[in-house]
């Protein structure tokens, strides 16, 4: 319910990921508009959904006949301060900086 | 781009119903999580004021059903732009779930008339104020500044409140 493996196997997909870059361009979609941005059977979408929901990265509200899809930044939010944040201090900080300037100069 | 009108966040905190929603409407307990705003919400109104007595919003509650559901109007002041937007609305809801935890839904929606209030409390506006709250109830510790991170001594409850 609670645990970080959930957030973690759900980021694991390129199309959940997919799927939640397309909810942070434009949050409460409809599985119709979701499934008409992928290459994927209506069926495909609803389970990489579920798979969100589960996870608590996308939360659903009915309005009317139609469930609507919310992106929820709050379980990323909180992995990012569990396990990102303490390792980019020091010199993974410093490469990542490094990485982003040269990349940058291109 | 621009910032949705109907914004949800969602976190599971270890703590009771009651604890959370005293969270939410004790100022003793928001000024440790909320920008260190002390916010008293009653079944009429929701008043939020800075350390030195500012007032940093002011709003009607809709709902008030502890430990459960709290409907209040969103209305800031803090900002002299976000002030002159039309007010919108929060809501709170708080379902337990197993193994001591609730599920915390935060909903602010109504925003069509604000664009500049959505753009400010979307993504680490609310964010930081739940996982601030989540800190505070499971730990004790305060979300901010050099305690935001590998403090793991957990701290009693009462400290500082």
């Amino acid at each position: 319910m609670v645990d970080d493996d959930r957030v973690f196997k759900a980021l694991a997909d390129p199309t959940r990921r997919l799927l939640l870059d397309l909810l942070f361009e434009r949050d409460g979609r409809t599985l119709t508009e979701l499934e008409s941005r992928l290459d994927m059977s209506r069926f495909g979408v609803a389970k990489h959904l579920r798979v969100l929901e589960e996870a608590g990265l996308v939360v659903t509200r009915r309005s009317g006949r139609t469930k609507l899809h919310y992106l929820n930044p709050v379980p990323i939010q909180l992995i990012h301060d569990r396990w990102i944040d303490k390792y980019t201090e020091g010199p993974a900080s410093m490469l990542a900086d490094m990485k982003k300037t040269l990349e940058g100069e291109r | 781009m621009t910032a949705p009108t109907t914004q949800i966040y969602q976190v599971f905190i270890k703590a009771s119903p009651e604890r959370i929603w005293d969270a939410i409407v004790n100022p003793d307990l928001t000024e440790h999580y909320f920008h260190g705003s002390r916010i008293e919400i009653t079944a009429e109104r929701r008043v939020s004021r800075g350390p030195d007595g500012t007032l940093r919003g002011d709003g009607w509650v809709a709902e008030y059903d502890p430990p459960r559901r709290l409907v209040h109007e969103w209305r800031p002041m803090y900002d002299p732009d976000l002030a002159r937007e039309e007010s919108s609305r929060v809501t709170w809801e708080i379902e337990p779930h197993e193994d001591g935890y609730c599920k915390l839904t935060l909903t602010h929606d109504n925003l069509e008339g604000a664009p500049r209030t959505a753009q400010h409390v979307s993504g680490e506006g609310w964010m930081f104020v739940l996982s601030g709250l989540k800190t505070l109830l499971e730990t004790g510790g305060r979300l901010d500044g050099a305690n935001a991170r590998a403090d793991a001594t957990p701290r009693h409850a009462s400290t500082g409140s």
